[in-house]
């Protein structure tokens, strides 16, 4: 039997790990890894609280997570590749002029 | 408590390999064990289900994905990290997210909370009972999550559909 608040601490400090990783490094790839390191420490809080409570619902939460995550790699790297495209340089920055 | 500290020490290893890799496949060699190490968590939290699941999704498509993206971008550059323009961004970015883990950590260390402490019910974890919930009660949200799927894979088709003409021009900053 695990103890379950360990699992949620565990869960804090992926989730501040990844934090760092978004605002610390500019290379857009690692930022958007690092984000799906959090959404997975998010997932994880669920489904420790989820066992917690006998209670199905964090794990219904914890499979949206999964779908939502799928959803926003399909997007984000599309945007990334595109704009690798047109400028030739892995920067968070260039992403800066697509304002408007 | 043994196998929980394992996969904890494994865990923490993979997402600090994340942030310091140098380069963005050794990240997303960092995220797989990561990944790997929170689905045999899921294990242990009796959450078999979504334990697979997190292995095929992440592990198995996302991860996948990645790679493709970062064999195409990054083949044979070496490239180092650009210099921040933002004065001490890094630092105060780390003392702050290093500040709010170790405050939630500590939180939720010495706060257990209340628990159940029943048997869990036969179907706990399983596709069986999630498909009940996702089916019956939660069909809202499985909608919401079809609805943005299908919105997503449009939207990369629309970033992706071949230049005109007139957009496609040389590389470089200047351009407007």
């Amino acid at each position: 039997m695990i103890p379950i608040n360990w699992v949620v601490g565990l869960a804090a400090i992926i989730f501040a790990i990844g934090a760092i990783g978004v605002m610390a490094r500019r290379n857009p790839l690692i930022m958007f890894m690092s984000a799906e390191m959090m959404w997975n420490s998010a997932a994880l809080a669920f489904i420790a609280f989820a066992r917690q409570w006998h209670s199905m619902s964090g794990q219904v939460m914890a499979f949206l997570i999964v779908g939502t995550a799928a959803a926003e790699v399909g997007i984000g790297l599309a945007i990334i590749v595109t704009v690798y495209h047109r400028r030739h340089r892995l920067d968070i920055d260039e992403i800066s002029g697509m304002k408007g | 408590m043994i196998p929980f500290i394992i996969l904890a020490v494994i865990a923490i290893a993979g997402a600090l390999g994340v942030i310091l890799g140098r380069q963005p496949v050794h990240s997303a060699l960092a995220l797989v064990g990561n990944i790997l190490a929170l689905a045999v968590l899921y294990l242990l939290l009796s959450a078999e289900f979504l334990a697979v699941a997190q292995v095929i999704v992440y592990a198995g498509a996302i991860m996948v994905l990645f790679l493709f993206v970062v064999t195409l971008l990054t083949a044979g550059k070496e490239e180092g990290e650009p210099p921040e323009e933002l004065g001490g961004q890094r630092w105060w970015a780390g003392i702050f997210a290093v500040g709010v883990g170790v405050v939630l950590a500590i939180l939720a260390v010495t706060h257990p909370g209340s628990a159940v402490n029943t048997g869990i019910p036969s179907n706990f974890g399983t596709i069986d009972g999630l498909g009940h919930l996702l089916w019956g009660s939660d069909f809202l949200y499985l909608m919401a999550v079809a609805i943005m799927l299908l919105t997503a894979a449009v939207g990369v088709l629309v970033l992706n559909r071949p230049m005109k003409k007139s957009r496609v021009s040389r590389p470089g900053r200047e351009e407007a």
